[in-house]
């Protein structure tokens, strides 16, 4: 079978969170960077499949060097070869502009059966990436997949909606975004390739590999803008009780009667 | 019955919302985006048009709601490829109809399709797309979108240099209104060279068991966060809901931490509530949640910080431990 391709992100570590204040986007060259935690779904599925189908997985990141540790993470899971994507010039990118790069990088990677990425990632929480890289590659997508197997070189994923779960058919390739909650338990990486990784490192493409056109990268590819950046401040409006447990309790109770919530 | 219009004699220059509608039905959050783009149609004075794909019009069962809508006009497009949800086919009908009608805006509900549709449209057309949008104005002529974004208590205001402006809207941000005049129905006829494929075919479909949470529509709403400190402590909110008649609800974090199902997350990638009476245990209140209750006619708040952003908004806080005052509570209540 063709190759697996698994994008990964890494996310600013929850409360170190910076926006420059300028182009009003994230610092990441400055942060601590963690894997986004729903890209360990599309880890594990790599994993999987990779056992089942004895296919070749490559990890791909699009971000600042410092992505590196997260990308050798990733091949400790399950992957063969780490690629990072990396440049200033991709700087600042909306999800169209990051859309942009990793399908010209997926495409460089051709002929490939699958591209796995996380639902989402925390710190944007678009969901936007996977569709909009299948779109620019021109190939189907399928979002929040729970399961996937092959069946007469078909995939055969298994998606939720708003309403139930679909089991579709379709020809490879594919991108696929995993559902966080597609597995029970996520495997830990083992020794051997954690001891591997350590003498390896990422091929690095940067915007020069890639044929790429310097109109539709970074901030000045991005059509979405911020154009203000707020903090939402609160002053105190309502009543702030203090006492012990058992006072607190009470006074909820009286609440509770006031509201018509409880008949005592 | 219906007014036929070939594609390329659409109007132009409007502002387009998704009908997203599933095996006959149309789900009732493309009818709360359009109560903003109404506003929006009437500031910018362009008109407002609901596009529903379908394989049959008789098949609808809620078109009765469709006749009370906002909008200004109805455009499907029929065909009985259309019947199944598939992403590729759907975007390819979709691009056809912006390239050919150049929208002003496009919108859709930020549904799991909705939220897998307007991304491929996106790409497809090489323009901005944002994502959850939960407030729309129009500032020197022009759409700005707010969203909460980063976690943290920051609000970010979006402009789309591309045309048409596309979102996708938060559900439950809105609330449905209806129209004064039924709005004009046409059914879009496109051209004979056009090609109903799709490369994904749906082998099968298994609804949800489980009656969908209420969370949007209850009145009383328990809510739970980080400050409960586990799993079985949040459980114990379903038995204060028990008796109240409420339905929980939950922050992010502990969605993710796996204590309850996503689908109670109360905030902006949630679900967005107006309860009249919320009581939130150990939640302090990060902006991604605070959004999706801020309308909450009373809210209670109780935590052990005084400076949390929810004891702030609450009418009411008690500064103390949520886990030892929902368990005082539950015995009081269960005597």
């Amino acid at each position: 079978m063709e190759k697996i391709i698994v994008c990964i992100k890494g996310v600013p570590k929850p409360g170190t969170i910076k926006v420059d204040p300028e182009t009003h986007t994230l610092k990441r060259e400055s942060l601590e960077l963690i894997l986004n935690p729903n890209d360990r779904a599309a880890l594990e599925m790599a994993g999987r499949l990779k056992n089942t189908y004895n296919t070749e997985v490559i990890v791909i990141s699009m971000g600042p060097p410092n992505v590196v540790p997260l990308l050798k993470h990733a091949y400790a899971l399950s992957a063969d070869q780490m690629i990072l994507l990396s440049d200033k010039a991709f700087a600042g990118s909306d999800t169209l502009a990051t859309s942009y790069v990793l399908a010209k990088a997926i495409k460089k990677l051709s002929p490939f059966s699958l591209v796995l990425m996380g639902l989402k990632s925390i710190d944007g929480e678009t969901a936007q990436v996977p569709p909009e890289t299948a779109s620019l590659l021109g190939i189907p997508s399928l979002t929040n997949v729970k399961n996937l197997f092959m069946e007469n070189n078909k995939w055969i994923a298994i998606r939720e909606i708003d309403y139930g779960e679909e089991e579709v058919e379709v020809e490879p390739p594919l991108v696929v975004s995993i559902s966080p909650t597609a597995f029970d338990y996520i495997r830990p990486p083992s020794l051997k390739k954690l001891i591997e990784v350590k003498s390896k490192e990422p091929l690095v493409w940067q915007a020069k590999d890639l044929d790429l056109d310097p109109q539709k990268l970074g901030l000045q590819g991005s059509p979405t803008q911020v154009v203000e950046v707020s903090e939402k401040k609160m002053e105190a409006k309502g009543i702030i009780l203090e006492g012990n447990p058992e006072e607190l309790a009470e006074k909820l109770l009286e609440i509770f009667k006031e509201k018509g919530l409880i008949r005592l | 019955m219906l007014e036929k219009v070939e594609l390329e004699n659409l109007s132009k220059g409007n502002i387009v919302a998704y009908g997203e509608i599933y095996r006959g039905e149309l789900n009732t959050s493309s009818l709360e985006i359009l109560s903003p783009l109404k506003e929006i149609g009437k500031t910018l004075n362009k008109k407002l048009v609901l596009v529903c794909l379908i394989d049959s019009l008789k098949d609808i069962k809620n078109l009765e709601e469709i006749r009370k809508s906002l909008a200004d006009e109805v455009w499907f497009v029929i065909n009985e490829e259309l019947k199944d949800f598939r992403e590729d086919l759907y975007a390819e009908v979709l691009v056809k109809i912006i390239e050919s009608s150049q929208p002003y805006g496009f919108f859709f509900p930020a549904t799991k399709i909705g939220m897998s549709l307007a991304p491929r449209i996106a790409g497809a057309l090489n323009i901005g797309l944002c994502a959850h949008v939960n407030s729309l104005e129009v500032k020197d002529n022009q759409i700005v979108m707010a969203r909460p974004t980063y976690g943290e208590n920051i609000i970010a205001k979006l402009i789309s240099k591309s045309t048409p402006v596309m979102a996708t809207i938060s559900l439950g941000a809105f609330s449905i209104k209806y129209g004064i005049e039924e709005p004009l129905m046409k059914e879009i006829v496109f051209p004979k060279d056009f090609v109903w494929k799709s490369k994904l075919k749906i082998r099968n479909f298994t609804p949800f068991k489980k009656k969908p949470t209420k969370l949007s529509t209850a009145k009383v709403i328990v809510a739970g966060g980080r400050g409960l400190k586990n799993k079985e402590n949040f459980q114990k909110l379903f038995e204060l809901a028990e008796i109240l008649g409420a339905e929980v609800g939950a922050t992010r974090p502990v969605c993710y931490e796996g204590w309850v199902e996503e689908e109670r997350m109360i905030g902006i990638s949630g679900v967005i509530v107006r309860p009249k009476v919320y009581i939130g245990f150990g939640i302090s209140g990060a902006l991604q949640h605070t959004v999706g209750m801020e309308n909450s006619e009373y809210i209670i708040a109780i935590n052990t910080d005084k400076e949390a952003p929810l004891v702030k908004m609450a009418n009411l806080a008690l500064i103390g431990d949520a886990e030892k005052i929902l368990d005082l509570l539950l015995k009081k209540l269960s005597k």
